[in-house]
């Protein structure tokens, strides 16, 4: 078990940094000044020039590489251009909104889509169920943004009882989390339907059932217990891409999130912004699938980690 | 996975369901720490608050770099300069309570008696001088491109000094309101995170990452209190957000409003939309480093073009009524600007003259940033429709924020044609547009510098001789001659001067909206 | 029950009881989704393909003085746009866009997605390492943002965002293909010709590779679903080609202005987007019912 562990954190802190170092070389190889995005529109170029050797941007590009890793392993992202402070700081103050609306339309969709799912295994291919399998398919084919902005029409224009845009209270959640959670729910509760499907037609469900063990045991304590691995490693892999920022709906309501900081280091080309910004997520995201993956052998006794697979 | 046998765990083990349960737990608890660190249950405006939506987001209340003009309303009211740009465009005096030209390149400038910051400190010559040297200091910032050189401070007295320049500067005054003074001490050549300032509000709570500022009165303010208690600043990104929540009354201000959400706020029950005149000008202007031959280094080329492009439906249309048409080379209602002309709609004319100037072929890139003016979009559009009536085959090319348009406008990138863009005077004066646009020198344009590579050196001669001029007067009559001399050469496809334009919910009172696109947050009531 | 139907039959089973059997129902189902599936597509994608053709005003024909009309009014069905263009002409002509990028992005994640995915699953050892690596760091990057940037940096043109999206698709058919051959390389007939003497990567492309095509190409019409979605989201967010060009994404987010006024800018292209790509979904959801090999050993 730490062999396996340290094995795995190897591999992440790998995948970390391989991503960190593609995105360093993508937006210094995009087109795009971050003197000109961050001087006013009519600096001369003697300014810009001056701009670019503060930041260290006249260096050669190894050379600029070098000193961001040296900075990295001493824990330092460098300093945001647009918003002059830690890099690090800056999405530190962004991460508690991403995680909120992440965790609130993950909850949403457990809530709803697991108990959905259920009815739908139990009830599978009758004429209700299909209306529900629709339904379901449905929801994983409007764009985001669309949903968005079609929930921002009826909820806060049509019947102006929600807010548009932000987070000053707390139905300002709702929206957002809606939008989310739409896409979520219908792609969880198929998972759920497809997996209840093939438990309940195992064959130690005949054999409990034939033992006397009611339905909703049944169900939910065999069935679904039995199902939890592939469950708890969707419900884990969406949680982790969420925290990646929901850039789209983060955009459509104003959210002050990392995926609309994203969107805002990209449009002035804050480098150490972007860096920091892809660090902090992309190592949450494969936190949250390295704590799935310890996960397994507490809901699967048979699962030894470090041998499947 | 190999099943293992069934085994009862020892007592005191730590069982796969108990570990589940505690985890439930802890991840029930991790959930809710973001969650009640976020937001307040506090968010429609209470009876005492007022509440700003700006479309940008305030990085920092400093201004050295974070200059955009709605932010101006909300540093002003923090931190204050020497002089302020009045309503009618004239100088007012803020801090200072005497700013006079005593000679051709010195200004003679008094504190006003007890002017103190929000911590009962005075304000003091040394504060002043330490600004200037802090913004002269920071690279790339736009105050410092309108001012042809920095004053330096000779302090004469305790509350008395001199302001010297090299050369006459006669605008020095408009130029000061844009200097925030701020405790020497703390003053650093770069944009201020926090900080004391002498203005009416004091920041309580910011969040410069959200973009979000919460103002309340400074009680120790040297001058009358303003009424409203709270100021609240929030970012909202989305135009369409801005206008939904001013609708429901989550906002009670926005500002920079673009045409459309103005036509749809305009006549909502509970919503004025207010207007004034602005000091911006937008232009599709020519590329002026066209080659000889090239038709567009022909004036009259240039000239034909503008024949194409129906103003009026621009204007009624695609932006409903919220610009005026260009009828001089800066917006009119600057000081010293002059009506030099105006640009009519003939297809007919256009096509004919193209025909007879051998341009009849012509293909034009029109190059433009997304956000460089309000509907820039829907006016880029319109106008390649209208090109194309007039037998012009012309192609668009819309950049991202933080694209390479700056090395397409110096010409270091691709070729282009014409160009959407927006420049602004936030002192007021035709001068400070008028040299940034038209005051190009040939040893500007050999690092691109030059705007949009016009270099005209007759007229960059006069404009120079217009600015270091003393006498009001003979100013003003230099720079009507001048304005005309760039008319005649056809800068521009079609320019306009958009309105400056905000919508309130009608319990704001008081609001008076300069054409800088600000206001005085002091001058605000609260109703109901 | 019913004994009338059974006189003529040998079997206690009724037709009812077979109408009702699970098997009828789920192929029942299957082809109920078919059957939609087909519909919607159709219905978006033969009005998109035939835009060309059908009496429409042009996508890009303005008449400022039809501004924002509503639908059904004028002689347009989905009334007009900000600029006096007529929708449905604009939704139609940005559908080839969104259509033609789609399936390109399908074609070439397919081919990457293959041919790696089965690299990794039968040669294993670095090869697999440095692909898993691949699909891993996939799932960590902030996926739109990277998208976003590669877009600014080749610019917006309808080559560059089908390779992005093929980009950001192709990990989802190699780790597919991948677990298909890890499972197709252990069978007997890759030890046999091994044994007759053919070299590993010709077992792979001409034994290994035809077996599992079929069912790894049963994701492609979920792939050309979501590379629809992918488009008009980047679209939305401004990296689409350029104007006047019309994309769906581009139409929603200009729309997004007028929320309050003109709610058909957003709501029509919406609904044509969602109308196809639940089309495509309903035939891809009933095709893998209709080849399933009989899922949970028949419940």
């Amino acid at each position: 078990m730490p062999k396996y562990l340290a094995r795995r954190i190897g591999q992440s802190l790998l995948t970390v940094f391989l991503t960190l170092t593609t995105v360093f070389l993508l937006v210094r190889l995009a087109p795009g000044d971050p003197a000109s995005a961050y001087a006013a529109p009519n600096a001369t170029t003697a300014e810009l020039a001056r701009i670019r050797e503060q930041f260290g941007l006249d260096d050669p590009l190894l050379v600029q590489y070098g000193l961001f890793l040296r900075d990295l392993f001493t824990g330092d992202l460098g300093t945001s251009y647009s918003f002059s402070s830690p890099a690090f700081d800056v999405v530190l103050d962004r991460m508690p909104y991403t995680i909120t609306l992440a965790v609130s339309a993950i909850a949403v969709t457990t809530v709803v889509a697991v108990p959905l799912g259920v009815w739908m295994a139990r009830r599978a291919d009758t004429r209700r169920e299909l209306g529900a399998n629709v339904l379901t398919i449905a929801g994983q084919s409007m764009p985001d943004f669309w949903t968005g902005v079609m929930l921002l029409t009826v909820f806060a224009v049509v019947l102006p009882i929600l807010p548009a845009s932000g987070f000053t209270t707390w139905s300002g959640l709702i929206l957002p989390t809606a939008t989310v959670a739409v896409l979520q729910l219908a792609l969880v509760s198929r998972l759920v339907r497809r997996e209840m499907t093939t438990a309940l037609a195992s064959s130690y469900i005949t054999v409990a059932r034939s033992r006397g063990v009611s339905e909703s045991a049944l169900t939910w304590r065999y069935a679904l217990a039995n199902s939890a691995v592939p469950l708890v490693t969707a419900l884990g892999t969406r949680f982790a891409a969420l925290l990646n920022g929901v850039v789209v709906v983060e955009v459509v309501f104003g959210w002050p999130g990392v995926g609309s900081l994203v969107v805002r280091a990209l449009e002035t080309r804050d480098y150490p912004l972007i860096q920091a910004t892809v660090l902090v997520t992309a190592t949450l995201a494969i936190l949250v699938q390295l704590l799935v993956d310890l996960a397994y052998p507490l809901l699967d006794p048979r699962v030894r980690l470090g041998k499947a697979a | 996975m190999t099943p293992t046998p069934h085994r009862v765990p020892p007592p005191g083990h730590l069982t796969r369901r108990t570990v589940l349960r505690w985890s439930a737990l802890g991840g029930a608890g991790v959930a809710l720490g973001p969650l009640s660190a976020c937001a307040g249950p506090t968010g429609a405006p209470g009876p005492g608050t007022l509440t700003l939506g700006l479309n940008r987001s305030l990085v920092s209340l400093d201004n050295k770099l974070n200059q955009f003009e709605a932010a101006v309303t909300v540093q002003r009211a923090v931190r204050q300069a020497l002089t302020r740009i009045g309503p009618d465009l004239e100088p007012q005096l803020v801090l200072a309570d005497r700013f006079e030209m005593t000679e051709p390149t010195a200004w003679t400038v008094r504190l006003r008696e007890g002017v103190c910051y929000s911590d009962g400190s005075p304000v003091t010559v040394e504060d002043v001088a330490t600004a200037l040297r802090m913004y002269g200091k920071v690279p790339g910032s736009f105050l410092l491109g309108l001012f042809p050189e920095l004053p330096t401070v000779e302090a004469t007295g305790e509350r008395t000094f001199l302001l010297r320049t090299e050369r006459p500067l006669p605008v020095l005054d408009r130029l000061m309101a844009n200097i925030h003074i701020t405790p020497a001490k703390a003053n650093r050549p770069e944009e201020l995170r926090s900080g004391l300032g002498s203005g009416p509000y004091r920041v309580v709570r910011a969040n410069s990452g959200a973009g979000e500022y919460t103002l309340a009165r400074n009680t120790r303010y040297w001058g009358r209190q303003p009424s409203v208690e709270k100021v609240q600043v929030r970012f909202v990104p989305e135009e369409s957000s801005r206008v939904v929540a001013l609708r429901s009354g989550e906002l009670d201000v926005v500002d920079t409003l673009t045409p459309d959400s103005a036509e749809q706020l305009i006549g909502l029950p509970g919503v004025t939309v207010q207007e004034n005149v602005g000091v911006r000008m937008c232009q599709l202007f020519y590329n002026f480093r066209k080659p000889k031959g090239h038709p567009l280094a022909d004036p009259r080329v240039r000239q034909a073009l503008t024949y194409a492009i129906d103003g009026t439906a621009l204007v009624d249309d695609v932006l409903t009524g919220t610009a005026e048409e260009a009828r001089g080379v800066v917006p009119l209602a600057l000081q010293g600007a002059v009506q030099t002309g105006t640009y009519a709609f003939d297809p007919g004319r256009a096509r004919q003259l193209l025909r007879s100037l051998g341009a009849d072929d012509l293909r034009l890139k029109v190059i433009w940033e997304s956000g460089e003016f309000a509907g820039d979009t829907s006016v880029m559009e319109a106008l390649l429709d209208m090109l194309q009536d007039v037998g012009v085959r012309a192609s668009l090319q819309q950049f991202q924020p933080g694209g390479d348009i700056l090395k397409w406008r110096q010409g270091r990138a691709g070729n282009w044609d014409v160009i959407g863009n927006g420049y602004s005077s936030p002192t007021g004066q035709a001068l400070t547009m008028l040299q940034g646009m038209y005051g190009g020198t040939a040893e500007k344009e050999r690092t691109g510098d030059a705007f949009m590579g016009y270099v005209i050196p007759r007229i960059e001669r006069q404009l120079s001789a217009a600015a270091t001029e003393v006498d009001d007067a003979e100013r003003d009559r230099r720079l009507a001659e001048v304005q005309h001399a760039v008319w005649d050469t056809w800068p521009s496809l079609w320019a306009f001067a958009p309105k400056t334009l905000l919508a309130r919910r009608d319990r704001v009172q008081g609001l008076a909206l300069q054409a800088i696109n600000s206001y005085d947050l002091t001058a605000i009531r609260l109703e109901g | 029950m019913t004994t009338a139907v059974s006189a003529g039959r040998p079997s206690a089973v009724t037709a009812r009881d077979l109408a009702r059997a699970t098997a009828t129902r789920q192929r029942r189902g299957a082809r109920l989704k078919l059957w939609a599936g087909a519909i919607c597509t159709a219905l978006v994608v033969l009005p998109v393909t035939l835009a060309g053709v059908l009496p429409l005003p042009g996508a890009n024909t303005q008449d400022l003085s039809r501004r924002r009309l509503p639908p059904l009014s004028e002689g347009h069905l989905f009334g007009t746009d900000q600029l006096g263009r007529d929708l449905l002409s604009r939704v139609l002509h940005g559908g080839q866009v969104s259509l033609a990028v789609g399936v390109l992005a399908v074609l070439v994640s397919g081919l990457i997605g293959i041919a790696a995915g089965a690299a990794a699953g039968f040669f294993g050892g670095w090869i697999d390492a440095v692909v898993s690596r691949f699909l891993e760091a996939q799932l960590a990057l902030p996926l739109l943002m990277m998208l976003l940037l590669v877009v600014a940096l080749f610019g917006p043109s309808v080559t560059v965002i089908t390779c992005v999206i093929a980009l950001a698709q192709w990990p989802e058919v190699a780790r597919l293909t991948r677990s298909l051959v890890l499972v197709e390389r252990e069978k007997a007939y890759v030890a046999a010709a091994r044994v007759l003497g053919l070299r590993s990567w010709s077992v792979l492309a001409r034994h290994v590779i035809p077996n599992v095509v079929r069912p790894a190409s049963l994701v492609v019409l979920l792939l050309l679903a979501q590379a629809v979605l992918l488009e008009s989201a980047l679209s939305f967010l401004g990296a689409g080609p350029q104007r006047p060009f019309a994309t769906w994404g581009r139409i929603i987010s200009d729309g997004q202005d007028y929320i309050t006024t003109s709610w058909w800018l957003v709501t029509l292209p919406g609904l044509v987007i969602a109308l196809l790509v639940v089309g495509v979904n309903l035939l891809g959801d009933g095709l893998r019912d209709r080849t399933r090999p009989r899922s949970g050993k028949g419940a």
